[in-house]
């Protein structure tokens, strides 16, 4: 399945890129998350939430063709 | 009338409060968000600012911002909410977030403003980079849930 991951803030300097499809296998969105953070080092520097659809999601969550993941850092608006 | 919305424009905070005035409401309690020069490090040490950035993640960042809304009224005596954050390049100075609280009463709008802008800075989606003359950094927040 195809999976959409987005990156915003220090993970889209960390991956150099924003946007991007991903083939995914992983069932979860914790496996997948893990086989990016070991594909892209940069990013094991940040504690790491993630959205599915823009919902915060647990890392159990199961992934679905299409979906939006996006992998962001603690956020610091205001 | 309730509103959440992002906006690269300088925002005029007179205008976002008087947009939440009803006529069952006395008071609106509003907060000027804006961009500091001076932060005081972990280390004790200040560190000047020249500018700062946000970025959020739009479609996100407004439903998140319209459960806060919604939440806001279910647990406080208020009428009508409006939340306003600018992204893109701020100068020092300039308003980054507003949030109206319109209530009939006015301790129940000064209540539900902070708890707004206090679970914003947690779950809400934007993230702030601080550009100082010998580099940047994007600002880690408390995490949310």
């Amino acid at each position: 399945m195809t999976i959409s991951v987005l990156f915003f803030g220090a993970t889209a300097d960390a991956a150099g890129t924003r946007a991007r499809a991903i083939e995914s296998g992983e069932s979860t969105v914790g496996e997948l998350v893990d086989r990016i953070t070991n594909e892209i080092p940069g990013l094991s520097r940040h504690k790491l939430l993630f959205s599915v659809n823009q919902e915060y999601v647990a890392a159990e969550t199961q992934l679905e063709d299409g979906d939006e993941l996006a992998i962001f850092s603690p956020v610091s608006g205001g | 009338m309730d509103f959440a919305e992002l906006t690269t424009q300088p925002v005029d905070v007179t205008s976002v409060a008087r947009r939440v005035v009803p006529p069952d409401c006395g008071a609106t309690v509003t907060l000027d968000g804006y961009a500091r020069a001076f932060t005081r490090r972990k280390d004790g040490s200040t560190r000047e600012t020249l500018y700062l950035v946000y970025e959020a993640y739009e479609e996100m960042a407004l439903k998140e911002m319209q459960k806060l809304i919604e939440a806001a009224k279910k647990d406080f005596e208020i009428s009508n909410v409006g939340i306003v954050h600018r992204t893109g390049r701020l100068e020092i100075g300039e308003t980054s977030i507003v949030i109206s609280v319109a209530a009939p009463h006015r301790g129940a709008a000064f209540e539900a403003c902070q708890w707004i802008i206090t679970e914003l800075k947690r779950t809400v989606p934007i993230w702030k980079k601080e550009v100082y003359a010998d580099g940047e950094e994007w600002i880690e927040g408390t995490p949310a849930p």
